[in-house]
């Protein structure tokens, strides 16, 4: 129920108000596409009908979203994550939505991102307070003329150890060595606390972090199209 | 037969498959040539060519060709799968499916084929068939996973959930090492087996089998969700609470965590209190939890106290969407007042010590509050127009570059009706923030609702991409930017642009075309990404997505422009000078050239955009054909929406379709019997039936005896519109549905007489400037006498309003 709300969801920002550049299509297959659980869950507002009848064709009305994914082949060899867009309404800032839909995002619990990055316009001060003070981004360098109208982009990295961490004590408190093996009543229990990963300022040594994700097989948009005859012959 | 080629043909054949695959068109052209130089009626060759020939956009000619093709040599499944591809690509799935069935008759084998087949039968909702289809593939393939998990949802789909659990644990068990844990294909497969077992109803088992998997389960979120669902719903009301509070622990802003939580407490409904307690527990332990502060405060018995705090935390803030977030208590009436009160004495008490404050952000404390009672004012709950005014100019004059402040201004100012004004301070507000995407949209959306077609595209386009030649109008196509092809289509309906309004209605429809056509993709791509949970969401989303407001409003307008049409009415009711036209000779010529206009440009926009000649059929000779292809919609996927049930019964009663014209008045009578038109609807019916009953087979006749029961046949309809009119004294809207009727029910009434007492309903003391537009609308498509005085009059009435100006 509550994952179609967010498929539905999102489908609906595609359109709402031209607020997205994406198109429907090109949004449902970014969310069909991710990874399921990275989609971190589109903050929903119900329009609460005042009227005495009530329209049962009602959308939910989207105040903010985040679409993120994992990098299928990161270049550099590790298991990082990617924010492709993030927007909140101008009527509903300051609730402090954008926060917490990029905490929610279930990169590291799920699929053992290290870091994730982000570009953002270099004028955008408001989203550059939020990444870098809130949520401790860090800038990495600038990519010039990175938007289609020729601004430039700061390229953006967020370490996720700590968060690891986090979810690691979240996750059981009791069992950072080996996760997998504890029995906890069914609650469940976080593998992120793997041994050797924790206090690990930047892993920069995939050799010792890499597992093996099923995530990044290499099947783009191009392999949809429908072939005909390869049998044929 | 089998037509054999020589070798030397046979590996230009090959290479003509081999050009197609790789899009090298004009090479695999020549090779085709090449090969029906010396065997004019190759049938394999011919299907090829056509099908270069069709990727290439000749598509009359690729289907021409395909036909030739199959008629030299029937017993090819080449040529049949080349049909099939050919109908694909016309969106003709049904032939398509057939020429598949054809092709895999005649190569059992061909993994090719039986794939092509299986997607367009799970894209028609032929489950039969994709079980089948699915049975065929993994039979072939069964080492695959994905093959398994197919056929798993193909029985979910058709319904048969114990089928489809059997599926996928008979993969499971043909599994000889456990897979990975950070297999995600696994992880996610498992996930969707344990759903299937909760749909089965059977919770103890989904408990049992998702405390087995949780421990390695990837998504994380998931477990927990279920397993306190699965647990409140075997009453382990215990172990849920405790559930429900781990997830709180993770997200205490989530509104479901809290109702459920409460739910299996067992908190009876009335015990606020205890309802408080549980989000001051959560509140106290996270100092920013707004939104559960502000449903505290939705039924806490110490209301003022708890809105007191929260509306104060709210505005030393700023937070913008404070009244946003509280405007939903406003049903309560008392709570309403309590929130004014608060909100005029938190004002007062900034205002006085201003001193200090003021050097920080204009929009926090006294700024704050002078919004939020802007926006109080403006609501339809508390309105008070010269009120709201009052306070956002106070903003204004404090924070003269705060978008907030001047787009409230023009809201207030839409809600007086003067939606000229409203465009121009909306378009202030624009100015304010030029690269705000929201204050852009919102501009370009009040020029649409005064009418200023081509600035609001202009203002749109400020933020789309623009290289196209064709301007920011195939940018926002591009886009499927329905709210704004919506939009312009209801301003350019007020305009009198009949083609053009068309034009963006289709658009609409035809872009809901596209979301159900995008799915296509998704019956392979999202299987081998292994996301099944996600793919049958999405496609029981697909299976309703036509229930989207955007389609019905467009919907809606399309019929009736439509039903004008068939109805011979002239539509330039346009705000822009139609005042001169005062007599019916002048009215008519207006209309003909109007109507040419709409063709001309009907024809120029099928010149534009040669894909879409339907959209530029306005000129058509059978509008209650194209109204009733968007009505269908309407009525399958929104049948409980009263506006649809109505469009409905217009359509079906010109259509002389009695049956199905009753269905819809039943079904509004069902919604909403007191509704003007609904009342409207009943005497027309029942008129209608009187003249024609008789001619009407028996059959019919019996459903409509047995099925129309809102009065008795016999009712006398004079009497029973003049009851009406009576009981609902005081509501222009039932008013002016009485006065209508009698020109239908009243023989001493006529046109001329019902249309004086349409105008004269302005002086009724409860009308409004949107009653006055309507009765306008009514008179202007009448063409009445009475409108150029009732227009007149009404703009004395209100000056402000821009429709009567």
């Amino acid at each position: 129920m509550e994952r179609y709300k967010k498929i539905g969801g999102i489908h609906v920002v595609g359109f709402a108000a031209c607020q997205s550049r994406e198109p429907a299509r090109e949004l449902l297959h970014e969310v069909l596409s991710l990874p399921r659980p990275v989609l971190a869950p589109a903050v929903l507002r119900r329009r609460r009908r005042l009227a005495p009848q009530e329209d049962p064709y009602d959308y939910p009305k989207i105040v903010g979203y985040v679409l993120a994914k994992m990098e299928e082949e990161p270049t550099d060899g590790i298991q990082h994550g990617h924010i492709t867009s993030l927007s909140v309404m101008r009527t509903h800032r300051k609730l402090g939505i954008a926060e917490k839909l990029m905490r929610q995002s279930p990169m590291v619990e799920t699929f053992g991102a290290q870091y994730v990055s982000l570009h953002v316009r270099v004028s955008n001060q408001a989203a550059i307070h939020l990444y870098s003070k809130t949520l401790g981004f860090d800038r990495e360098k600038i990519e010039e003329k990175y938007y289609a109208d020729g601004e430039d982009a700061h390229c953006m990295k967020l370490d996720l150890s700590s968060i690891k961490e986090q979810v690691a004590a979240f996750a059981g408190g009791n069992d950072s060595d080996d996760a997998s093996e504890a029995e906890d009543e069914g609650e469940p229990v976080g593998d992120v606390g793997k041994a050797g990963d924790e206090g690990k300022q930047i892993p920069s040594r995939p050799k010792e972090t890499k597992r093996k994700v099923k995530v990044g097989r290499p099947l783009g948009v191009a392999g949809l199209v429908e072939k005909d005859e390869s049998k044929h012959s | 037969m089998p037509q054999p080629l020589s070798a030397k043909e046979n590996s230009l054949f090959r290479q003509v498959i081999r050009n197609y695959e790789d899009k090298q068109y004009k090479r695999g052209l020549k090779a085709a040539e090449q090969i029906l130089k010396k065997n004019p009626k190759h049938g394999d060759t011919m299907a090829m060519k056509a099908l270069i020939i069709n990727q290439q956009g000749n598509t009359d000619e690729a289907f021409a060709l395909g036909k030739q093709a199959l008629m030299a040599d029937m017993k090819s499944h080449i040529c049949w799968h080349v049909y099939g591809l050919l109908y694909r690509h016309q969106k003709n799935f049904e032939e398509a499916i057939k020429a598949y069935k054809s092709a895999l008759k005649l190569e059992p084998d061909s993994l090719q084929i039986q794939r092509d087949l299986a997607f367009l039968q799970v894209q028609m909702r032929d489950y039969q068939g994709y079980i089948q289809s699915r049975t065929a593939m993994l039979q072939a393939r069964s080492q695959i996973r994905q093959n398994w998990t197919a056929l798993a949802v193909a029985h979910h789909l058709a319904g048969d959930l114990t089928q489809a659990e059997t599926v996928l644990t008979k993969y499971e068990e043909s599994l000889k090492i456990p897979p990975s844990k950070t297999d995600f294909e696994n992880s996610e497969a498992v996930m969707y087996k344990n759903t299937i077992i909760a749909e089965q109803g059977d919770y103890q088992r989904a408990l049992d089998h998702l405390e087995s998997i949780a421990k390695t389960n990837l998504d994380r979120l998931a477990v927990m969700e279920l397993r306190a669902e699965y647990l409140t719903k075997l009453e382990k009301k215990e172990e849920a609470v405790k559930a429900y509070r781990a997830l709180l622990d993770r997200n205490a802003e989530h509104p479901d965590y809290y109702n459920k939580l409460i739910e299996v407490m067992g908190i009876p409904d009335e015990d606020t209190a205890a309802k408080k307690a549980i989000y001051d527990e959560y509140s106290e332990k996270k100092p920013s939890l707004r939104c559960c502060q502000a449903s505290a405060s939705g039924f806490c018995d110490v209301f003022r106290e708890a809105a007191k705090k929260y509306l104060t935390f709210m505005l030393d803030k700023g937070v913008p969407s404070t009244f946003a977030n509280l405007k939903h208590l406003y049903v309560d009436s008392s709570k309403k007042e309590v929130l004014e009160a608060l909100a005029h004495e938190y004002y007062e008490a900034k205002k006085s010590d201003a001193g200090e404050a003021k050097a920080d952000d204009p929009f926090k404390g006294e700024g704050a509050a002078l919004y939020y009672l802007a926006q109080h004012y403006n609501f339809h709950l508390s309105r008070d127009l010269t009120k709201a005014m009052e306070f956002v100019n106070k903003g204004i004059e404090k924070a003269p570059d705060n978008v907030e402040f001047q787009m409230t201004k023009a809201r207030i100012i839409k809600h007086t009706g003067n939606t000229q004004k409203a465009s121009e301070e909306m378009d202030k507000a624009r100015n304010l923030d030029l690269k705000d995407r929201y204050i852009n949209t919102k501009a370009a959306k009040y020029q649409l609702r005064n009418n200023e077609t081509e600035k609001g595209l202009e203002t749109v386009g400020l933020f789309t991409r623009n290289d196209s030649p064709a301007g920011p109008l195939n940018d926002l196509l591009d886009m499927q930017c329905i709210w704004f092809m919506t939009e312009d289509g209801e301003a350019q309906v007020r305009k009198g642009n009949v083609g053009l309004a068309l034009k963006r209605f289709h658009t609409v429809y035809n872009i809901f075309d596209v979301w159900q056509e995008d799915q296509f993709d998704f019956h392979s791509f999202s299987l081998r990404k292994g996301q099944i949970r996600a793919y049958v969401d999405m496609v029981r989303w697909e299976d309703h997505v036509r229930d989207h407001p955007f389609y019905t409003r467009a919907a809606l307008g399309a019929v009736k422009l439509y039903l004008d049409m068939h109805d011979g009415k002239t539509l330039t009711d346009g705000v822009n000078g139609d005042d001169k036209n005062g007599d019916a000779a002048e009215r008519k010529k207006a209309a003909k050239k109007a109507r040419k206009a709409e063709r001309e440009a009907a024809e120029k926009a099928a010149k534009q955009d040669p894909n879409k000649p339907k959209a530029a059929l306005a000129a058509t000779t059978e509008p209650l054909v194209e109204a009733t292809k968007f009505l269908v919609h309407l009525l399958t996927y929104t049948p409980k929406n009263l506006e649809a049930q109505l469009a409905g019964f217009e359509v079906y009663l010109r259509r002389e379709k009695y049956v199905l014209a009753l269905g819809c008045l039943n079904a509004a009578l069902a919604l909403d019997a007191s509704h003007p038109t609904v009342h409207e609807h009943t005497i027309r019916f029942l008129t209608a039936i009187r003249s024609k009953m008789a001619s009407l087979p028996p059959k019919v006749q019996e459903v409509i005896k047995s099925e129309f029961t809102a009065i008795a046949p016999s009712t006398d309809l004079e009497e029973f519109n003049d009851e009406f009119f009576a009981k609902h004294k005081g509501s222009v809207p039932h008013a002016i549905a009485a006065i209508k009727m009698k020109e239908l029910v009243d023989e001493d009434e006529d046109k001329a007489s019902v249309e004086k007492q349409l105008a004269a309903l302005l002086g009724a003391p409860e009308i409004t400037f949107e009653d006055a537009q309507t009765i306008l609308t009514i008179l202007r498509g009448s063409g009445s006498k009475e409108l150029d005085e009732f227009k007149k009059k009404a703009a004395e009435k209100w000056p402000e309003v821009t429709a009567f100006a």
